[in-house]
């Protein structure tokens, strides 16, 4: 042991965020609730710098830090870049929000510092036990945020139901991290790989253990049947913390996903497909059809969470490269449009009144029709129509599964998308073609303004130039996935 | 050279962009300017590029720009293909859009969507600037619906005059029928060629396929290229206005005659010309095909001809001798002699535009009424406009040194060197085609520059709407005629200059184009021409003696006679005797009914495609739709998700206990099937 | 049947049922108690496999502080139980044959041939002077430095996370700030006002405001 083996370089975006975090929560105690501002100016700095930082220790190969524990990869590096800017979009448009609420509090930055800390972690273990540990970083953060709202019986409720089931959940993984342990004696993702390739595992302690690691992620990503906490959650916290849960987090849990199924477990891919697909079947059913029945637009986007998550897993069920990189895309793209979608929502809110309805957006392009623009785009993309960005990611991921055969799979996600897209266009259709019931003026800030017009029409400007992320996807997936 | 080009392409798409977006903010003089300042850069360029191409300094420019998606292993990419076919192309788009763009200022002047017309018009500038310059089928495509969006928009540009809107529509739905084939020909070229739809690779990948066949009904073989090249054809038989799909073109005249000079005259509708040409390797493979084309041509060029001579709105006049020369030119497809199809696409692209801009300027001058029978002896009021349009009108009938006379003379030449069953139908056709141009045109010519003041006299006649007429509904803002007590003045110089920039190469692009475009080899390494098959270019050219020589040839053939005469006989009947077309009218009462109806094409389209898809719709409605899909499909679906909603929501107790239970139940699903083997046994 | 593994299965029946019990006890002092007798347990558990740091901790760790706090929470706080409990025995057949069912398949899956779990044999006895302590020292700092870490500050989000959310500023807060109180002076609290010395007030308005009211 020694300092080459810690080489801490790679982790310095990590170091610097941890270092940032407990700086801002000393800087926030000396500060009064009227100059919470500067605890949000040091909070969006500290993530402009870890991006900076994050550009700048960039490497087209993966590198190691604290003695292997820790990996920095192309496919890392642009999953932390795209939660930096998510996180940033979530704070600078939940800060209006929370404010009149009452619960723009340091903690409440801190303690989504925290969370993305966790997820960095979570991004870039190599490990079961550390991948464990930025997992439950994240989660305690999460469970803390919603709960922020003490007065909320809701919220308090939601993130109880968060707790539990997230408790069980880790409970289901590490069961099946220590069935893999047994089988294989290791904990290192790539010692497990290697172990599973020279054939000396044992292969029903692995499967037994890869139905109890699966069950553990389809929770994280909230795919059916393991998804019930998400309508309630998305329901019970406010609107800034859907949001947030909605959105970061998502990006993590698929290279989560990604680490442990296919860097870890990639020898079981036969064994993960088939346990996949019926995730992902399930997902695109009930997401879908459920939301449909949905008069609450919180619920509603939650359950279209779900069968977006579903359509993420075709990515991967497709197991090649190209399908984890059009999974990749679909992440990335899923997380633009929701933020857009609860950016409205938090824009139409304001003190005493929470946009939660779908009856609350009656006439918005009446009231605003910048905004209800912005939501049309959102709504559009997530339904796949073109030329949005939502199309082709829905195409690339269909692709995958084409390629590898799956065709029933991919008639099955068309149909479940053009269900989908009835809820969707409903939405289009209260915004545009109902008559306004609420006169109040839509107050919106200025950073808030710019950066949520940035996000919608970047689904457009994405939708009309998709290649250059994509390709971007496709490079990173490779030069990660080589090694390791 | 690709920044070169992408400033040709882009810089009218910037003008539209400004124009468009922030014409309100901008005001009317900032939006005009922007717009013709982008246009002229790209008409500049574009000279220089020809020049080049001309002198020899340039080469062939093929390269992809930027991949757009890369979708199961095909590439979809916007890509530039430059060469002379496409210099030529962009110089006759960019120049006739600036003399439109500048012409407009005068004819919109008072219109409240003057900065969305000059988007409009520098957006179709950029798409058809795309058309020209791409390199593959998918970018090809795309600029096609770019260009006729523009056109259906602009089109219906009064949107309040429920004609336009009618006509609009008309259009599109045409047009559709045409992109049909057109797409479904790509889908053979992305079938069967290869799997990429870049040109080059395409027409490297003919050859090889030049007696395969394929089957669309079960045991008849089609030979592949023959059914690739009719269906493309198809697509440039809906944007060229080839019978029987030209039913969209008359209708166009609804939209500003700027449009109509630089869409529908100039531009838009040659793009199917510009596209045979462009596949002329593919084409050259298929007789069949050629015949096909040959046959349309012709049938356009003589029948629509005839539809001309009964028309009374001066711009329908022109826009029915547009179609007669768009028959032409697809003659000198179907004749292989691509290189004179594009020359007179060239020169009648200037002289066909500068009939329609004075058309435009008499309107102007008549306070907004069309109707020839109201006009006469404008010649004392508006003399740019008399002399301009006699330019232009000489062009189109082939005077001799006039440039129409050199491009048409010789599509009738190329026609006669064709050896194909369908080219002796053609040359009578065409033949023909030149009395009846040379007719109509001057009638329209004596019968609006010449003669009695005819709005003094019978002004009321034009209050009373009959049938030619009612598109002549304006609305409120344009002013309806002129009062008997008034008299028409010439245009502003923004509506003459243009006229006189046009006139210019009207009559002198012929002369000074004809030797290096068609006989120079100046398309050598654009169109290609299986000489031995189709060996007419090369008899053409063995007989082409110089500019002059052709004129002195051509007072020993019909085709200059047959103008003459058409000639004489207008002026006979219009001028000296203007009982006889009465006469003739009445005695031959079922010939002109038929023709002013024309040919019942619109009738019979309604009757059968109209009204028969509307019966089908309605079967479709009665049964598909109210039985099987409100009753069983939506309906049906509607208690099926409301049924699974409802079990769903009970399962979504609100309880974490019946949570978990749900996800022990889950991965108790999931180890069952997993281990079912173990467990069973 | 040597004497470890007699000690090994009298602790894990002991641990089972202590565990069945804490779901199952009515009264919530009972029932953590029971989980103090699993934790003692598995210490045991611990012992056998000579992990005798790891046993002493969770003994310390979890009996000693965990748990005492535990109690404390269930002997101090108004909860009713009975109303947590609301259901069970309504929902214990659903759950217990998902429970069985789910005993039952993990059973024939890992008993059976397949599993091989016969393969597994214990690892061999450490040498006398083997130090538990020593060996896991080396370890945390070493290998897993980053999970060490983290770990602190998962336990740091706990501790930001219960601060926020019991420190907060609550209008039915009556806490007082002590520095102020010591730094309090006669002045700040008390005004001596300087006035003309006033006659009584009239009797009369005094009658007259009752007798309006």
């Amino acid at each position: 042991m020694n300092w080459a083996d810690l080489n801490l370089l790679p982790a310095s975006t990590e170091l610097f965020m941890l270092t940032a975090i407990l700086l801002i929560l000393l800087v926030d105690m000396c500060l009064s609730d009227a100059k919470r501002g500067i605890t949000y100016g040091l909070t969006l700095l500290t993530l402009a710098i870890c991006a900076v930082v994050q550009v700048s220790t960039y490497t087209p190969y993966p590198v190691y830090a604290f003695s292997n524990m820790f990996v920095a990869d192309p496919m890392g590096g642009m999953v932390k870049l795209a939660m930096y800017a998510t996180t940033f979009a979530v704070l600078v448009y939940s800060r209006q929000y929370m404010t009149e609420r009452g619960i723009f509090s340091g903690e409440y930055l801190a303690l989504s510092l925290f969370a993305l800390l966790g997820m960095n972690i979570m991004v870039s273990a190599t490990h079961f036990l550390s991948l464990y540990i930025g997992l439950e970083l994240l989660s305690l953060s999460l469970y803390a945020l919603i709960a922020l709202q003490r007065d909320s019986v809701q919220a308090t409720e939601a993130a109880m139901k968060y707790f539990v089931l997230g408790a069980l959940a880790s409970g289901l993984l590490l069961y099946g991290i220590s069935m893999v342990y047994g089988a294989t004696g290791t904990l290192f993702l790539a010692d497990v790989a290697k172990a599973i390739a020279g054939g000396s595992a044992n292969h029903v302690l692995l499967v037994f253990g890869l139905v109890f690691i699966v069950s553990g992620l389809a929770f994280k990503l909230g795919a059916v049947p393991f998804h019930m906490w998400v309508p309630d959650v998305y329901q019970g916290s406010s609107t800034a913390l859907a949001m947030m849960i909605g959105a970061a987090p998502k990006l993590a849990a698929f290279v989560f996903v990604l680490r442990i199924l296919v860097q870890g477990l990639g020898a079981l891919v036969a064994d993960w497909q088939g346990m996949l697909v019926i995730l992902a079947v399930l997902s695109m059913a009930i997401g879908n059809i459920t939301a449909i029945a949905q008069t609450n637009i919180k619920r509603m986007l939650a359950y279209s969470t779900i069968s977006h998550m579903g359509f993420l897993l075709l990515g991967l069920i497709a197991g090649t490269p190209e399908g984890y990189s059009a999974a990749m895309f679909y992440t990335i793209v899923y997380v633009l449009m929701s933020l857009v979608g609860f950016g409205i929502l938090l824009a139409v809110s304001r003190a005493g009144f929470e946009c939660e309805k779908l009856e609350d957006l009656r006439g918005l392009n009446q009231r605003n029709s910048w905004y209800a623009f912005l939501m049309l785009l959102a709504m559009f993309s997530m339904a796949g129509i073109p030329p949005l960005v939502g199309f082709y990611a829905k195409l690339a991921v269909i692709k995958s599964v084409v390629d590898i055969g799956l065709v029933w799979l991919a008639v099955v996600s068309v149909v479940m998308s053009l269900i989908g897209a009835f809820y969707y266009l409903r939405v289009v259709k209260y915004m545009y073609f109902d008559d306004k019931q609420d006169n109040s003026p839509i107050v919106v800030r200025a950073d808030m303004k710019l950066v949520l017009s940035v996000n919608a029409v970047a689904l457009l400007v994405l939708g009309m130039l998709p290649e250059r992320l994509l390709m971007l996807c496709v490079e990173a997936m490779k030069q990660s996935l080589n090694a390791l | 050279m690709m920044s070169l080009y992408l400033l040709i392409a882009l810089s009218p798409l910037v003008g539209s962009i400004i124009a468009g977006l922030f014409g309100w903010a901008i005001g009317r003089r900032a939006a005009h300017v922007v717009t013709i300042l982008g246009v002229a850069v790209s008409a500049a360029l574009s000279l220089k590029m020809l020049h080049a191409f001309l002198t020899g300094q340039a080469e062939v420019f093929n390269a992809p720009v930027y991949t757009w998606l890369t979708v199961g292993g095909y590439e979809f990419s916007v890509g530039f293909l430059v060469d002379s076919l496409t210099a030529i192309m962009l110089v006759v788009v960019t120049s006739v859009s600036l003399m439109v763009h500048i012409y407009t200022i005068g004819y919109m002047q008072e219109d409240p969507g003057y900065q969305r017309f000059f988007s409009y018009i520098s957006l179709f500038t950029f798409s058809m600037l795309m058309l020209v310059m791409s390199n593959n089928f998918i970018q090809l495509f795309f600029g096609w619906e770019a260009v006729g969006l523009v056109s259906y928009l602009l089109i219906g540009f009064w949107f309040k005059r429920p004609t336009a809107t009618f006509a609009n529509l008309k259009a599109f739905l045409v047009n559709r029928v045409g992109d049909f084939g057109f797409l479904l020909g790509i889908g053979l070229v992305l079938a069967y060629f290869g799997g990429s739809l870049n040109y080059a690779d395409v027409f490297a990948a003919a050859p090889a396929l030049a007696s395969k066949t394929i089957q669309i009904f079960p045991g008849v073989e089609w030979s592949l290229l023959t059914v690739t090249c009719i269906l493309l054809f198809v697509g440039a038989m809906g944007k060229s206005a080839q019978f029987p799909l030209h039913v969209w073109l008359p209708d166009s005249m609804e939209g500003p005659t700027p449009i109509s000079a630089l869409i529908h005259a100039a531009t838009m509708v040659t793009a199917g010309i510009f596209m045979v040409s462009r596949m002329s390797p593919l084409f050259e493979m298929s007789d069949t095909a050629l015949n096909v084309i040959l046959v349309a041509g012709a049938i356009t060029a003589l029948f629509m001809g005839f539809l001309g001579v009964v028309q009374n709105d001066i711009k329908r006049v022109v826009a029915y001798s547009t179609l007669s020369q768009l028959g032409y030119m697809t003659v000198a497809l179907g004749a292989s002699a691509y290189s004179v199809a594009m020359f007179h696409v060239m020169t009648h692209a200037f002289f066909k535009a500068l009939l329609f801009l004075a058309a435009g300027s008499v309107i102007i001058g008549m306070h907004h009424d069309q109707d020839m029978r109201n006009m006469g002896g404008l010649r004392k009021y508006m003399p740019i406009t008399w002399i301009t349009s006699l330019v232009g009108s000489l062009a189109l009938i082939g005077t001799p040194f006039f440039s129409g006379f050199y491009s048409k003379d010789s599509i009738i030449e190329a026609v006669s060197t064709s050896h194909l069953p369908a080219a002796g139908f053609a040359q009578f056709a065409l033949l023909a085609g030149v009395f009846v141009t040379a007719f109509y045109s001057f009638r329209m010519y004596f019968l609006v520059f010449h003669g009695k003041e005819r709005w003094m006299e019978n002004h009321d006649s034009h209050h009373a709407h009959d049938e030619d007429h009612e598109d002549e509904e304006v609305t409120a803002d344009h002013h309806h005629g002129l009062s008997p007590d008034e008299t028409p003045h010439e245009s502003p110089w923004v509506v003459t200059l243009p006229l006189v920039l046009l006139a210019i190469p009207s009559v002198l692009v012929g002369w000074f184009a004809i030797k290096p475009l068609i006989y120079g080899g100046f398309f050598k390494d654009s169109i290609h021409i299986d000489a031995v098959r189709h060996p007419g270019m090369t008899e053409l050219a063995e007989e082409f003696h110089g500019p002059l020589a052709m004129v002195t040839h051509s007072l020993t053939t019909l085709p200059l006679w047959l103008a003459i005469a058409g000639v004489v006989t207008a002026w006979v009947f219009y001028m000296k005797a203007p009982q006889i077309p009465a006469k003739i009218k009445s005695t031959f009462a079922p010939v002109n009914t038929l023709l002013e109806k024309k040919y019942y094409l619109d009738e019979i389209y309604f009757a059968v495609f109209a009204k028969g898809s509307r019966a089908l719709g309605t079967l479709f409605w009665k049964v598909g739709d109210m039985l099987l899909i409100d009753g069983l499909i939506v309906n049906g679906t509607a208690k099926l998700v409301g049924a699974f909603s409802g079990v769903v929501r009970k399962l979504q107790t609100g309880f974490i206990y019946s949570y978990a239970t749900t996800m022990i139940v889950g991965v108790l699903a999931l180890v069952t099937i997993w281990f079912a083997q173990l467990i069973l046994r | 049947m040597n004497f470890e593994t007699v000690v090994f299965y009298v602790l894990s029946a002991i641990l089972v049922l202590a565990g069945l019990r804490v779901i199952t006890a009515k009264n919530p002092v009972h029932a953590a108690l029971f989980l103090v007798l699993a934790f003692f347990t598995s210490a045991g558990l611990w012992l056998l496999m000579q992990a005798e740091f790891l046993a002493i901790t969770l003994v310390l760790v979890y009996v000693g502080a965990v748990m005492v706090l535990f109690l404390f929470v269930v002997m101090m706080l108004d909860v009713n139980f009975e109303q947590l409990r609301e259901g069970f025995w309504r929902n214990l057949p659903m759950a217990g044959t998902v429970a069985l069912i789910m005993v039952g398949e993990m059973a024939l899956i890992l008993m059976s041939p397949e599993a091989k779990l016969g393969s597994y044999h214990a690892a061999a006895p450490l040498a006398a002077d083997a130090s538990n302590v020593k060996e896991l020292g080396r370890q945390l700092y070493t290998t897993y430095l980053l999970p060490f870490e983290l770990a602190s500050v998962v336990l740091l989000v706990g501790m930001v996370a219960a601060i926020a959310l019991t420190m907060r500023k609550r209008k039915d807060n009556k806490t007082v700030n002590p520095g102020l109180q010591v730094k309090v002076r006669r002045n700040d609290r008390v005004r001596i006002v300087k006035m003309d010395a006033e006659k009584p007030a009239k009797p009369e308005t005094g009658d007259a405001a009752e007798q309006q009211a």
